[in-house]
């Protein structure tokens, strides 16, 4: 059968062509990195990455923020890249970026891998606890040359928590039940970087140990927990005194539970505990205000 | 197209379906989220190490995803109409034979087992997924094999039974996994376009292409195969040699556009019937046209997904069903008025 | 002359307690008509489909122009044996001179594409059916007799040795039965092919055929000159129903007799008036 000769000829043939143009392993063009004195431009896809590079002082390089970095204000004046959860690839590049920072949950990280197979250069950093916070924002002063600038930052942090976490130390922990979504009823759990906060602030989760890490609970569960205390992240943009009567009356049928019964319900800045980023202290002194009023009251 | 088939007359039409391809691509290479002009792209090369934003966008982005729609859209249509042609049944797609839950199964199982190691450039995911699309296909081919004479009619239950035995698994697997997982399977298998390295996409449109040609030999058998199976072997084809190289390209081809970019729908169901309505049912033609067709059909579906929610970025697949489904209803509709299914 | 077509012994049966042929045994020298008849579930199409290798046989021979018929490959057996089976609507809309073309398909070139001497071939079986005028149309949209004519053309096109029929006028009107008996004669006569029809016409049959091949129904069988198997006799006993035979002309004719049957005095001097060969 001649044409399937031919066939197997131009299949070889597409073979070795390949084998020419690639080598044998078409391995990841790694662009060398650049040093961290030439980093000039930078693009960062999530506001928390934002707030660090700000707070390093790096806030004149940045040349793309993801949509909502809205903190500090000059972020807000920046081009945009695209959404948290959808990074547009296209207005990356148009940035012409030295280096771009994502987080390394697996869209921005799907968005890094594909800036590198395109020859961009990429840093993904999983933020997911505060020692990987302050392990990101050495690693990024590292690779911009602003090592003294992150180490400073990071000190600072630890020492504020140090603080934060000495004074709450001598009293009874607190129960917590932390909501961060009311319909349907969701929860922090204790794999979480807000459940670290709640502690430092001298606070003990409400509830135990679950699957999810932001698990959603049943009205059985709010009544069995037993919260000294109720917290709920404001959702942007919205009164806080508003949102707080809103509150009140969600929870006021749950009679039983401590907290409703000693109307030690509050709702804070949503922000400051959403995001793992510079104001972590903020917000959890923010929290510890809520857990002891007294002692915290500024 | 009633009359005979010349060489002269498919290679024109080849060429100019062709043309239009390339038109499609380039017109489609400038639509974006950004807008970037060619003129831009190419004018500053010389310029020493600036970078030029409408060159990079240009030949990393939207290049290599307009390459690979073209090679995936042709892939799925070829394969469409080849097993349309197998199982004589015009409503037949790539997936009908267990292609789809194997791809997924393999997807799912790759993601959740957390394996990190690249294959030759290709994620876990990607291999899985072909590594499952091929098996079950084998695995429905064997099962369909062993029932004898009906064979058209034992492919059809034995990918039946398959599809739904598999898709119980996959439902398992889901309710045990983590959400994260949940959301990567699902995203993968929904169907996506993304940029790929030139390596990869040279060694999947070889691949393809091979796939093809090798279905562009047996076209002529294939024509006679539409007869059925007594007929055909009685005009001298060798019914199972040719099914089975048919069965075996078109499961490959397809598994490859799988592992390429995910489960796309419609394109292997629609282009096939939308160019036999122009073309005629001569496979010798209806194959590279559809090829084509199909290839020009992805990336024009992929520059909206592209760009309709921009910065966000529609799965292609939603494209191709939003326009695939209502004409499947047309066809449904004019095909049941016609004589009866086939045997 | 050696025999193009030769069954010895040949048994077959589809489950272990329906047995359809039994040590079938017949010869058929080349350039003859022979019509294969007998009642429902005889096994005609069974024959028909064991020549052509349909169907394969555990027990017995059939040899195909002096080869056994396993021995052939597909596509050489196609080159010996061609089959119009009854009507088969595909699934796609080819036209008349595509399906004629398909026959074909194994002489295509390298690339798929037929060459001048099988355009030529494909003409003169179309015109020969007398299917050319439409060439241009879509097989579906043509009568059952044209394209009972389309499918002869296609099997002339192959141009085989061997033609097998199933019952090629079943949905036929008068007017066609005889034209495709018309051809098939011709093609017999002119190019001196073998004609194999199964067919439930006896008279039609009787008019054009050379030998026949009765089966009974019982794994019995009856071969020879068709005078001598179409016998009044024979079709009495082989199809069980009261038959008159007459000759009009040189014609031998029968006709089936029911209870109703107008002229009483026919079923009586039936047996008596009838004295043939």
């Amino acid at each position: 059968m001649n044409k399937w000769w031919w066939l197997l000829l131009i299949v070889l043939l597409w073979a070795a062509l390949g084998f020419a143009i690639f080598g044998f392993q078409p391995a990841q063009k790694a662009s060398a990195a650049p040093l961290p004195g030439e980093v000039n431009r930078i693009v960062s896809t999530a506001p928390s990455l934002t707030e660090i590079l700000f707070a390093i002082g790096l806030g004149e390089k940045i040349v793309g923020v993801s949509n909502y970095s809205d903190y500090p204000p000059e972020a807000a004046k920046k081009k945009k890249v695209g959404t948290f959860w959808q990074p547009n690839v296209e207005a990356v590049i148009a940035a012409k970026p030295d280096l771009v920072i994502t987080l390394g949950f697996s869209q921005q990280k799907n968005l890094a891998e594909r800036l590198r197979r395109i020859g961009y250069n990429s840093l993904t950093l999983n933020i997911k606890k505060i020692s990987e916070l302050f392990d990101a924002i050495e690693t990024i002063g590292t690779a911009t040359d602003m090592r003294v600038e992150a180490k400073a930052l990071v000190s600072g942090m630890r020492g504020e928590l140090r603080n934060l976490s000495a004074s709450a130390a001598t009293e009874k922990k607190v129960r917590v039940l932390f909501v961060v979504q009311r319909e349907p009823l969701r929860v922090v759990g204790r794999q979480t970087f807000v459940n670290e906060m709640i502690e430092l602030a001298g606070g003990e989760n409400a509830i135990g140990p679950t699957l999810h890490k932001y698990p959603p609970i049943g009205a059985e569960q709010v009544i069995a927990c037993g919260a000294d205390v109720i917290i709920e992240s404001a959702m942007t943009g919205q009164d806080l005194a508003k949102q707080k009567d809103k509150a009140i009356q969600y929870w006021s049928r749950f009679k039983n539970v401590p907290a409703v019964r000693n109307g030690r319900i509050y709702v804070i800045d949503g922000d400051t505990v959403s995001r793992l980023g510079p104001r972590l202290c903020e917000g959890a002194s923010a929290i510890a205000r809520c857990l002891r009023p007294g002692l915290f009251a500024r | 197209m009633t009359e005979l088939l010349t060489p002269k007359k498919l290679v024109v039409r080849i060429g100019l379906a062709a043309v239009l391809l390339v038109a499609v691509a380039l017109l489609c290479s400038l639509i974006g989220p950004e807008s970037i002009s060619l003129k831009r792209a190419f004018a500053a090369t010389q310029e020493q190490g600036a970078i030029n934003p409408d060159y990079e966008i240009f030949v990393r982005v939207r290049l290599p995803r307009i390459i690979l729609a073209a090679i995936v859209g042709a892939a799925l249509a070829c394969s469409g109409v080849v097993f349309q042609a197998l199982l004589r049944n015009p409503l037949a797609d790539p997936y009908i034979l267990g292609i789809s839950s194997g791809a997924g199964l393999g997807t799912i199982i790759a993601v959740i087992s957390g394996l990190n190691w690249t294959l030759w450039g290709r994620s876990p995911i990607a291999v899985f997924a072909f590594a499952g699309a091929l098996g079950t296909v084998w695995l429905v081919w064997f099962i369909g094999r062993i029932t004898g004479r009906a064979h058209v009619t034992g492919l059809l239950l034995a990918g039946v039974v398959v599809n739904a035995f598999f898709s119980a698994v996959i439902m398992f697997l889901t309710s045990i996994a983590k959400s994260q997982q949940i959301h990567a399977t699902i995203f993968w298998l929904m169907g996506n376009m993304t940029e790929e390295k030139l390596a990869v996409l040279w060694v999947g449109s070889g691949c393809i292409l091979a796939g093809i040609l090798t279905l562009y030999f047996i076209s002529p058998r294939l024509n006679a195969l539409s007869f059925g199976e007594d007929d055909a072997r009685s005009m001298g084809i060798n019914i199972a040699r040719t099914q089975t190289i048919a069965f075996a390209a078109a499961a490959f081809i397809t598994a490859m556009a799988v592992s390429l970019s995910g489960l796309i729908g419609f394109v292997g169901l629609v282009v096939p019937h939308a160019v036999r309505l122009v073309s005629g049912p001569d496979h010798r033609q209806l194959l590279p046209l559809s090829g084509i067709i199909g290839a020009i059909f992805l990336v024009a579906a992929d520059t909206v997904a592209r760009i309709i929610v921009a910065p966000a970025q529609l799965p292609v697949g939603v494209v191709t069903a939003i326009v695939g489904g209502p004409f499947f209803l047309v066809l449904l509709v004019k095909y049941s008025r016609k004589v009866s299914w086939v045997k | 002359m050696s025999s193009i077509i030769e069954v010895e012994n040949l048994s077959f049966s589809y489950t272990p307690e329906r047995t359809i042929l039994k040590d079938l045994g017949f010869e058929v020298t080349p350039g003859t008509f022979l019509a294969i008849a007998g009642p429902n579930g005889a096994g005609k199409s069974t024959l028909l489909n064991l020549l052509c290798r349909l169907l394969k046989s555990k027990s017995g021979i059939v040899r195909i122009d002096g080869a056994a018929i396993d021995l052939y490959n597909t596509e050489e057996l196609a080159k010996k044996v061609s089959v119009v089976r009854q009507e088969f609507v595909p699934a796609f809309e080819f036209s008349v001179v595509q399906t004629v073309m398909m026959a074909r398909t194994p002489y295509y070139t390298q690339i798929g594409f037929e060459t001048k001497t099988d355009t030529e071939i494909v003409n003169e079986a179309m015109e020969a059916t007398d299917t050319a005028h439409f060439a241009s149309r879509a097989l579906r949209s043509l009568s059952s007799g044209e394209r009972q004519r389309v499918f002869i053309a296609r099997a002339l096109a192959q141009n085989t040795p061997i033609l097998l029929l199933d019952e090629p006028t079943s949905f036929l009107d008068l007017k066609h039965q005889v034209r495709i008996y018309d051809l098939l004669k011709t093609a017999q006569l002119e190019k001196g092919k073998t004609i194999v029809a199964v067919t439930h016409d006896i008279n039609l049959a009787a008019q054009y055929a050379d030998v026949a091949l009765m089966l009974d129904g019982n794994c019995g069988y009856h071969t020879g000159k068709l005078e001598d198997v179409f016998s009044l006799a024979q079709i009495e006993k082989v199809f069980g129903v009261k038959t008159f035979a007459a000759k009009v002309g040189e014609e031998n004719f029968f006709l089936p007799l029911g209870k109703f049957a107008k002229d009483r005095g026919i079923i009586n001097t039936s047996n008596n008036t009838n004295k043939r060969k």
